[in-house]
């Protein structure tokens, strides 16, 4: 009985071998090699260090702006998105004129009109008795801009449920807002969260045209720091890198979330 | 045996465009009666179904359910469809819910049930269906059958006064159509007022009291199922009959 018998333990390790090369996700391996080689070069360089500890300040407003200006966003985009799908004709057509409006608008002159053309209005149309200050009218234009981004990403994933999810909810005497309440958006919303996430990371990248109205924000800070010093190399690197580790946690936290959705399915 | 129909149609139209679906329909259905209604593909038969519970909205005609004019300026319509229970072909069970979410849902939202009573109405139905072991089980768990049990004990814990049934059994499986079937006799039994969009023979004559033949959007036979299977009086009947008797 000279058979050959192949253990288990062989079959797994056979297995585990057999990973190809391209298998491996080496965007990943080339940013966490350079992120321990620049972070580790960063973190020893006291020029850098000085860099990073005078930018954190604009760290800390890009990440509110982008926070507050974020859920505006998610709100003005649930409620555009339900007219979009509404069949009630005026509501239909206000969310597509605010979405086809504000999308054909680039963000820097929403920002700019919001912060010198209706700030300045609602504190005049209020006798200044409501004034709010720029970083208010910053938020609320980037919260504005990216609410119409949102509104379609709503729409699309409200759409993407099936037709009989809603007669059957309404089949049971749910209204209508009942049924898109505890039927339709809870499986709209898992549809949607990888998009979400994506608009979060691009609206945190917007969140630097705040600078144009003379916010300190991260971008704003490291001009200011390049201005004062003169050393561009290492003012907008810090710059860069502090964007990138935030961008690039935004979408490790989206994969995980695309992720848990596919398991959860 | 002298009562009032619980739902009634009168001359009811409804067009999609161009496509005259149902076309002047007027039936009368009595509490605890089963109407079964057969008729060919694109005949109308769910959109009929669909029009009692205001799924659809009649062009024309008048639906009384209940003794409520649906087709009424102002009716209450998520009142009425609260008292009618219907169940599709695609069960449309609600993916991100378990059996017992399902069942609970509409209880808590449209009747305002407390969490306990809900789920006690909803365990005391999925036993019923035969399945109370899936109760925390998703709706992608289940099997075609068990899914559709399922729909059948969310439309019962509603308390319905009336059952209807979209082709039940249309997307199951062979060996699941009887678990469904099994279910919905016992409804019968049990005196429920039920109309039934089927081709199930075997259902129409074990359970209906009437079997209704619907062509082209009108209502060519209507009798009981031994007159309709052994006896139809029309020719159309007759050559529908012959293609689904094989």
């Amino acid at each position: 009985m000279a058979e050959p018998t192949v253990t288990t333990a062989e079959l797994k390790g056979a297995k585990t071998r057999r990973i190809s090369l391209a298998d491996v996700p080496w965007w990943a391996v080339i940013i966490v090699v350079l992120g321990v080689y620049i972070g580790y070069a960063v973190l020893t360089s006291e020029t850098y260090l000085k860099v990073i500890s005078f930018v954190m300040e604009g760290v800390k407003l890009t990440l509110q702006t982008t926070l507050l200006a974020f859920i505006l966003a998610l709100v003005l985009g649930l409620l555009g998105g339900l007219g979009r799908v509404s069949k009630n004709p005026i509501l239909y057509a206000m969310a597509t004129l605010y979405v086809e409006v504000i999308r054909g608008l680039p963000m820097l002159v929403i920002i700019l009109y919001m912060g010198f053309v209706i700030g300045p209005a609602i504190r005049d149309l209020t006798g200044g008795r409501f004034d709010p200050p720029m970083l208010q009218r910053a938020i609320i234009g980037l919260g504005f801009g990216y609410g119409a981004y949102l509104t379609e990403v709503y729409r699309a994933g409200i759409q993407s449920i099936h037709r009989g999810q809603m007669e059957a909810a309404r089949s049971l005497g749910m209204t209508y807002f009942q049924a898109m309440r505890h039927v339709i958006l809870p499986q709209a919303f898992r549809i949607i969260l990888p998009p979400l996430v994506n608009n979060l990371s691009a609206l945190l990248k917007d969140s630097s045209l705040i600078s144009v109205i003379a916010l300190s924000d991260l971008l704003q800070m490291g001009r200011l720091y390049v201005s004062r010093t003169f050393r561009a190399f290492e003012g907008y690197n810090t710059v860069a890198l502090m964007y990138l580790v935030m961008t690039l946690a935004l979408s490790l936290l989206g994969r995980v979330l695309e992720r848990r959705m596919k398991v959860g399915e | 045996m002298v009562n009032e129909p619980i739902i009634q149609m009168r001359d009811v139209h409804k067009r999609f465009g161009q496509v005259h679906a149902v076309r002047g329909v007027s039936l009368d259905v009595f509490p605890a009666e089963v109407v079964v209604i057969i008729g060919p593909s694109g005949s109308g038969k769910s959109t009929l179904l669909r029009c009692i519970n205001h799924l659809e909205t009649p062009t024309s005609g008048k639906i009384i359910v209940d003794g409520i004019d649906a087709t009424a300026k102002g009716a209450d319509i998520n009142a009425l469809r609260a008292e009618i229970g219907i169940v599709f072909q695609l069960f449309n069970l609600f993916p991100h819910l378990t059996a017992l979410g399902n069942v609970t849902l509409a209880q808590r939202v449209v009747r305002k049930r407390s969490k306990e009573e809900a789920e006690a109405i909803a365990m005391e139905q999925l036993t019923k269906v035969g399945i109370p072991e899936k109760a925390h089980v998703y709706p992608d768990q289940l099997s075609g059958g068990q899914q559709q049990r399922v729909a059948i004990a969310r439309s019962l814990a509603m308390q319905p006064k009336i059952m209807m049934f979209d082709e039940p059994t249309s997307a199951l499986d062979p060996e699941m159509i009887k678990e469904v079937l099994d279910v919905m006799l016992e409804l019968a039994n049990e005196g429920m007022t039920m109309v039934v969009v089927s081709h199930e023979m075997g259902f129409a004559k074990a359970a209906a009291d009437r079997t209704i033949f619907l062509d082209e959007g009108v209502i060519v036979e209507d009798t009981t199922p031994e007159g309709l299977f052994t006896a139809p009086k029309h020719e159309r009947t007759k050559l529908f009959l012959s293609k689904i008797l094989h």
